[in-house]
């Protein structure tokens, strides 16, 4: 688990382009939107993006990302769950 | 609200008139308000136009036949420009030439993307200036015409010919798919039912002077015009419409007149949820809900940097013809604050018309024309 | 008009109303953190702007560093910019997403218009005063005071001016705010601060 969520940290900053940060940046718990990493709506289109081409995970409604993608724990977790 | 300006803004009268009209229904402005006047859209699905081949419907010029859309579509306009408008202004040393476009020759990239455009118009009529180039997102049309302004009424030149101009690309139709943005039927702006934008391809030119049209063609008078950010969010419009709402109140300000006098809005309704909500909120915050209002987009498309142009064109032809033209794609009202979105095409002396633009970045702007005696 | 404040980002080095920055340095590839970290900022969403709007923002809080800007109200300024390349390292980013990434990117779609770094200046400081962006072919003083008397005569009591370019690996970036008083500044004025 541990693995994949720092696999997971390497890929929101490659997909989402926040060269200026490292894995390391990043806390398993921390919030991804809003006060967090200052993430919105069109930054969650690019973990839809980030779930099909890396783990083929589809989410058909983007509002239903809103709870998945609450931080790197939540997103290892639903991963974890659905592959 | 109706407030007069404590200090005047209008040092000259100022003149708009028609230099060119290029769009998906037709190469001239008679042309083009003939085929919204029946009712027909430019807008037709284009098959596998999308990212992944889907057949998004777009406003596509058909008539463009080279590899390169953008400088064929700017050699048309300067073409009709120069039949319309004569070498001897266009080129004269108190006439500017602004541009107005988001993207221009993407398909040079990477070379630099605005040089065909300034090498196109020197072989044209090779400008007394370098042409002033605007790429202010959806605003820039409507920007372009109130820089045209502060020109001559800075005494800067006499005439300033603005030219807005966008073509179709992958880079822009992909753009808007990933931004889930795109309506997969053509675009309803205002309507319940409106899924997003369809993207089009246009070239508009308007030219403003301190004079009329010696030939005695149509004008309409500019009376003013400004800009408001929402200082929000960079891609998403405001919830409250705060700075369309403020643009529009600087504008009437800076025109001496009262905003309940405004008697048309060509509005910017681009079928999002979100945009046509946000204009709804800020039309409504300043009591012009019952003023006749319609997108023009779902005649062309949204033609980002051509937009404004071209929608200023269609507002001065309806106030030449009395006649306002429906709102394509709008049957049911969809948004929370009352419109009255133009359903059918109405017979209707305009005095006053509102043309307002908001666009990505955040930027809002608005002037307003007047009808001249 | 007289110039509050200004800063130039070149290859030469950071500049502030004139002088050259011992602490704040560009280095390193990774310039606009390090400032952004010794400036101590706190805006998670610096991390999210592209080249563009990181150099302006870090160019403002810069000025703002040394010079207030409270006392204006959120009408009264006006964002004057311009460039040379629009957002050419943005759009061959989002070329690229879609060429050899696997789909185009949203998020960098969004920054592939020059315009979004003044809607980030006006969201950072809640300012809702006009906004235009130009593209020139070079920094031209005579032009931007032009724009600021327009901006001025029609009730902008401040211009927040700039030039912010970045392609081939080549970044400038020069900022500086005019305020609306008696006298003129000189296209002199500017080029000097420009030059450095």
């Amino acid at each position: 688990m541990s693995e994949l969520k720092e696999t997971l940290k390497a890929q929101i900053i490659e997909q989402l382009n926040l060269e200026d940060l490292t894995v390391a940046d990043i806390a398993d718990d921390a919030p991804l939107f809003g006060e967090g990493l200052g993430l919105d709506s069109i930054d969650a289109l690019e973990f839809i993006v980030l779930l099909e081409q890396n783990y083929g995970i589809k989410i058909a409604d983007p509002s239903e990302g809103k709870e998945i993608f609450q931080s790197v724990d939540s997103l290892a977790a639903y991963i974890e769950k659905n592959q | 609200m109706g407030r007069k300006a404590k200090l005047a803004n209008i040092v000259s009268e100022l003149y708009l008139s028609y230099g060119g009209l290029i769009t998906p229904l037709g190469d001239t402005a008679t042309e083009n308000f003939e085929n919204m006047r029946l009712g027909k859209s430019g807008v037709h699905k284009v098959s596998g136009s999308g990212f992944n081949k889907e057949d998004w419907p777009l406003g596509k010029i058909n008539s463009l036949t080279s590899e390169n859309r953008y400088t064929e579509l700017l050699e048309k306009i300067c073409e009709a420009l120069i039949e319309n408008v004569g070498i001897e202004i266009l080129s004269a040393d108190r006439t500017l030439i602004i541009i107005s476009s988001t993207k221009a020759d993407i398909t040079a990239l990477p070379s630099d993307t605005f040089a065909s455009t300034r090498e196109i118009l020197k072989n044209k009529w090779n400008p007394a200036h370098a042409p002033l180039i605007i790429s202010n997102a959806c605003i820039s049309g409507v920007m372009a015409i109130n820089t045209a302004a502060d020109y001559i009424n800075g005494d800067k030149y006499d005439t300033v010919v603005t030219i807005g101009i966008d073509a179709l690309s992958d880079f822009i139709v992909y753009g808007f798919q990933s931004l889930f943005a795109l309506s997969d039927q053509s675009s309803k702006p205002f309507d319940k039912n409106r899924t997003g934008i369809s993207i089009g391809e246009a070239a508009g030119a308007i030219v403003i002077s301190n004079k009329k049209p010696e030939n005695g063609a149509f004008c309409v008078n500019y009376l003013g015009g400004s800009s408001s950010n929402d200082a929000n969010h960079i891609s998403g419009p405001s919830r409250t419409g705060e700075g369309l709402f403020r643009s529009i109140n600087k504008t009437a300000e800076r025109s001496s007149i009262n905003i309940q006098d405004i008697d048309f809005i060509s509005a910017h309704g681009t079928g999002t949820m979100y945009n046509d909500e946000m204009e709804s909120i800020a039309f409504d915050r300043l009591s012009l809900n019952s003023v006749p209002v319609n997108s023009l987009k779902g005649y062309f498309g949204h033609t980002l940097g051509a937009a404004g142009i071209i929608e200023v064109i269609s507002t001065m032809l309806m106030i030449e013809h009395g006649l306002l033209l429906k709102s394509p794609g709008f049957e049911e009202q969809g948004t929370t604050k009352k419109m009255n979105v133009l359903s059918e095409n109405v017979e209707k002396e305009v005095q006053l018309a509102l043309k307002t633009a908001s666009g990505f970045g955040g930027g809002n702007a608005s002037l307003i024309l007047k009808k001249s005696l | 008009m007289k110039i509050l404040a200004s800063c130039k980002i070149s290859d030469q080095g950071i500049y502030l109303n004139g002088e050259v920055q011992q602490k704040y340095t560009k280095e390193t590839d990774n310039w606009k953190k390090d400032v952004y970290s010794k400036m101590k900022l706190d805006y998670p969403k610096f991390y999210k702007m592209d080249a563009l709007a990181k150099m302006a923002f870090l160019g403002f809080e810069l000025m703002e560093s040394v010079s207030s800007f409270e006392h204006f109200e959120d009408n009264d300024v006006a964002l004057l910019f311009a460039n040379r390349n629009s957002s050419y390292d943005t759009d061959l980013r989002f070329i690229e997403s879609y060429t050899e990434k696997g789909s185009p990117g949203p998020s960098l779609f969004v920054y592939t218009l020059p315009n979004i770094l003044t809607g980030e200046l006006a969201i950072r400081k809640k300012w809702f005063g006009e906004n235009i962006f130009f593209i020139q072919e070079n920094f031209d003083p005579e032009f931007f005071i032009d724009q600021i008397n327009f901006y001025f005569r029609k009730g902008s009591k401040a211009c927040l001016c700039g030039w912010v370019d970045s392609a081939n690996d080549k970044e400038e970036c020069f900022l500086f705010v005019v305020e609306k008083t008696d006298g003129e500044i000189t296209a002199e004025e500017l080029k000097k601060y420009y030059k450095q």
